[in-house]
């Protein structure tokens, strides 16, 4: 299986060239370079703006410009961020950890409670309890999230003042695991809303899945050989279930990094979202260019994890690993 | 109830602010404008009292270039002000003055004596000295130095030489005492002083940085020190600032222990005024309204140093020439440039779009330099669609098919296209509203490609001259000193109209020529270059931008002008709520 995963991942590097490729070639086709427009005729001295262009290499041909980069890239070296003033390695590295906790926790957040209440909905069809849980994930479902954003921060953050308005981390902190925790509370509220429209997504596709599953024939076989009705569905029925989910997860774990620009730019959570967004809008192309790599690698990896999720749950599906290839 | 009170107390406030500004407006053009109702709505209760922390808010992360010489934004600059100071002054009316140094210039304009004041310190514990200045002039103008502030020290004699790495020194700085530098300057121009960089930074505690590195230094990411009244204590990148007050400040020790400067979402920007969270931000125009019903805050109104304008093309930049060409016929016509500033209701669409946050102007000079022109003196182009018709037919722009829409004088179907850019959530019905004006007098004004564009398209268009765009909506920015070269010369890259004239060049020399050093010479001239301008009109000014700076009634001593929100901020107090 780590065979598998492997050659998996080794197969991605022409993928991600081709995606280097498109981004920089779109990303070169925006129109200005961060360095035209502008307000403050004090700080345009042409002369600058032509010196910094030719510094850049920005008047050179695009593919020598693209193979420049790739060299650097192929090095380790993803350049120097013309809006931050500092390595894009750097940047990211400050930035990345905000995000993947944001994304992590959200994760968490989704997945334990589809689960749940997936599960409660699809043992009871019909209940009062399962029309409740399938009008919640409607009206959820059909909330946009930068809607839902907005009126989570004013009614926990605002009126309630549950959790801290927007950043990070508090001012003042101590250290130590409480900072752990800060950090924690400061992302509970994003993480949720983030979750917010898979969780009802995922609640409604495992309830279907588990209502459908459960009027299957080795269901009835299982009953009929007496094992109990708890155990039918925690084994049998929700693991068959999980299957269309795990397609998801694997989605899920690519949108790890880049997964939350708008969430970010709601909350004032500065993590790699917020990044992308002031470096498209600044054509920060070094920057551009390593966060959606980041953002694609993770998309394939997240995809391997499914791959492998997926024999674990189905022994079918694990037997075409080495069939045909080996 | 509360409303009403508001209303009642408000409205007439208002009304006496406006009455205050048109006054020291016209009346006295010394008494600053902006600032009498600024620091009237500030008010100032009870005695300045020491202790407690303000919030300054900002919108959006901040990049964390916190020195001078290397910052790019109003997000580091705001900090910035907190924890340095220049070596000179600008006051209210954008005059350069003396502050920490003074100086003496030669009969020849060509060379400064400056002094600095003693027992000034860094926060580190060091005393400024002129090294330190040399030291920041000797880094901007190094070849490695990648910011864009080189035109600031170029002016120096030797500068270039150093710059293109020929010279091991800049020749024109000379180190006399510790308090005492010389600088001498290629040529004299009235505006040296203006221009030349201010800012000083520690040599000794930059020592053994190259200058490339500079811009990802401890020294300006983690632990920046200045010699401001406040010092940073703690930056969490792109979050927040904590600073602490500066005991040794030379002005003297500021009241406040502390000021958090803190990123938030705008959207919020109410609720958190509301609730007390933020003490003090610039807000957004669109917030204006909301804010405006909260009895804790105060909103403080300056001009800001920009304009919007409308801008003719008149024709391309020559890349070889390094010239303007005026090749395009279309607006050639001044009644019909004349008529389009008549038709346009300015003050309408500023009541009606911007909550009447916008202050008309006629000119490209700042309404707070001390070289604009007063008001009676200039045509301000009132709405009036009668006197654009009027003009209109004069120049021969006449319906002759009946549609309602003027055909141009050789009788073909005549076009604008209109081009601006997206930003606020007024600004297409806003742009909307600006065509009906003009089709009111039978312009046929449309937008080009029939859509706003995004702001780096729109700049890319109008600096290439793409043959699309004829009319176009941008912002300038504008500097202290009025000269308007650079964006008004027929060798200015940013002239974007591609306008000029011979009269126009000859005034722009003649600001900044010899004679200029006579103040009131100086100012002849560039009345009579806005005199020229508000009749050529090569664009159509439209408003000089308002900012609005909320700050909650708590925070006592702070006064705004068209240049910052944060002046003096060792005065800032806190009143007690009790």
């Amino acid at each position: 299986m780590l065979k598998f995963a492997l050659r998996r991942l080794a197969g991605s590097v022409p993928l991600l060239l081709v995606i280097s490729v498109l981004v920089f070639m779109l990303a070169k086709q925006m129109p200005g370079d961060g360095l035209g427009g502008g307000l403050n005729p004090g700080n345009k001295d042409p002369r600058y703006i032509t010196e910094m262009r030719e510094k850049l290499g920005y008047g050179d041909p695009l593919v020598i410009q693209y193979i420049r980069w790739l060299k650097d890239a192929a090095t380790g070296h993803f350049g120097q961020s013309f809006l931050y003033k500092m390595p894009v390695g750097e940047l990211i590295g400050q930035r990345l950890p905000a995000t993947l906790l944001l994304t992590a926790l959200s994760l968490l957040i989704t997945y334990g409670s589809s689960l749940a209440l997936g599960m409660i909905a699809g043992r009871n069809p019909g209940s009062r309890l399962d029309r409740l849980i399938r009008t919640a994930a409607y009206v959820t479902y059909a909330i946009p999230t930068f809607i839902a954003a907005i009126f989570a921060i004013y009614i926990f953050a605002v009126v309630l003042r549950w959790v801290p308005l927007g950043g990070t981390v508090s001012v003042v902190t101590s250290g130590g695991l409480s900072a752990l925790g800060d950090r924690l509370v400061h992302a509970l509220l994003p993480a949720a809303v983030l979750g917010l429209f898979n969780t009802a997504a995922y609640t409604l596709f495992l309830r279907t899945e588990i209502v459908e599953n459960s009027g299957k024939n080795y269901v009835r076989t299982a009953v009929a050989k007496g094992i109990s009705r708890s155990s039918v569905y925690n084994r049998h029925i929700l693991r068959n279930s999980l299957i269309p989910l795990v397609t998801f997860l694997g989605m899920d774990i690519g949108a790890l990094v880049g997964g939350s620009v708008v969430i970010e730019n709601l909350f004032a959570y500065p993590g790699i979202g917020t990044l992308f967004t002031a470096a498209v809008s600044g054509r920060d192309y070094a920057v551009m260019m390593a966060v959606t790599l980041m953002t694609g690698f993770m998309i394939v990896a997240g995809n391997v994890v499914a791959d492998v999720l997926y024999g674990w749950l189905d022994p079918r599906i694990r037997a075409g690993y080495n069939g045909g290839r080996s | 109830m509360n409303n009403r009170y508001i209303d009642r107390i408000l409205a007439p406030l208002l009304f006496v602010m406006m009455l205050l500004t048109a006054c020291s407006g016209a009346g006295a053009p010394d008494n600053r404008s902006g600032n009498e109702p600024s620091s009237l709505a500030a008010g100032t209760e009870g005695e300045p009292r020491a202790g407690g922390t303000v919030t300054y808010g900002f919108p959006s992360p901040f990049k964390g270039l916190f020195e001078p010489a290397f910052y790019e934004g109003e997000d580091d600059l705001r900090v910035l002000e907190f924890i340095t100071e220049p070596l000179f002054t600008v006051k209210d009316d954008l005059t350069t003055v003396p502050g920490i140094a003074s100086w003496q210039e030669s009969a020849d304009h060509k060379t400064f004596t400056f002094k600095i004041k003693h027992g000034v310190h860094w926060q580190n514990g060091d005393e400024l000295t002129v090294e330190d200045w040399k030291f920041a002039l000797e880094v901007i103008a190094d070849p490695n130095y990648a910011g864009p502030r080189y035109y600031s020290v170029e002016m120096i004699e030797g500068a270039d030489a150093y710059h293109t790495g020929k010279a091991k020194q800049i020749s024109g700085i000379r180190v006399i005492d510790p308090y005492t530098l010389e600088l001498r300057v290629t040529a004299a121009r009235v505006n040296t002083i203006d221009n030349l960089w201010a800012y000083p930074m520690n040599k000794r505690y930059f020592a053994g940085v190259a200058v490339k590195d500079m811009p990802n230094s401890t020294q300006v990411r983690k632990a920046p020190i200045g010699i401001g009244p406040f010092q940073v204590t703690n930056i969490q990148p792109g979050e927040f600032v904590e600073m602490t007050r500066f005991d040794k400040y030379y002005k003297g020790k500021p009241l406040l222990d502390g000021v958090l400067y803190k990123v938030f979402d705008d959207k919020m920007i109410t609720s958190l005024f509301e609730q007390g969270v933020i003490d003090m931000e610039q807000a957004p125009r669109d917030a204006y309204e909301s804010l405006n019903k909260l009895d804790h805050i105060t909103l403080m109104q300056s001009p800001d140093l920009s304009y919007e304008y409308i801008g003719f093309k008149f024709g391309h930049w020559d890349d070889k020439a390094q010239k303007i060409v005026m090749d395009n016929p279309k607006f050639r016509n001044k009644r019909l440039r004349q008529a389009m500033y008549y038709a346009l209701d300015r003050q309408g669409i500023i009541d009606g779009f911007s909550n009447g946050l916008g202050k008309l102007a006629e000119t490209p000079i700042s309404s707070e330099s001390w070289a604009k022109i007063p008001e009676d003196q200039i045509n301000r182009y009132p709405y009036d669609p009668g006197k654009a018709n009027e003009l209109l037919d004069e120049a021969g722009y006449k319906d002759l098919d009946g549609d309602g829409l003027r055909e141009d004088p050789k009788g073909a179907k005549f076009v604008i296209h209109f081009d601006g850019m997206v930003g606020g959530t007024n600004d297409e019905p806003r742009t909307e509203a600006m065509l009906q004006n003009w089709r009111a007098v039978g312009l046929d004004v449309r937008l080009n490609g029939g859509a706003l564009k995004e702001m780096n398209t729109f700049y890319t268009m109008v600096e290439e001259d793409n043959r699309s765009v004829e009319l176009f909506n941008g912002v300038w920015g504008l500097s202290n000193d009025p000269d308007p070269t650079g964006l008004w010369r027929e060798n200015d890259h940013w002239n974007y109209p591609r306008w000029s004239s011979k009269e126009n060049e000859q005034l722009i020399r003649d600001g900044i020529s010899l004679k200029a050093y006579d103040r009131d010479y100086r100012k002849q001239v560039y009345y009579d270059w806005q005199k020229l301008i508000n009749d050529e009109v090569p664009m159509i000014f439209f408003a000089e931008r308002v900012t609005i700076t909320a700050v909650n009634k708590r925070l006592q001593g702070v006064k705004i002008n068209a240049i910052s929100p944060i002046i003096d901020p060792y005065k800032w107090w806190i009143k007690d709520s009790e």
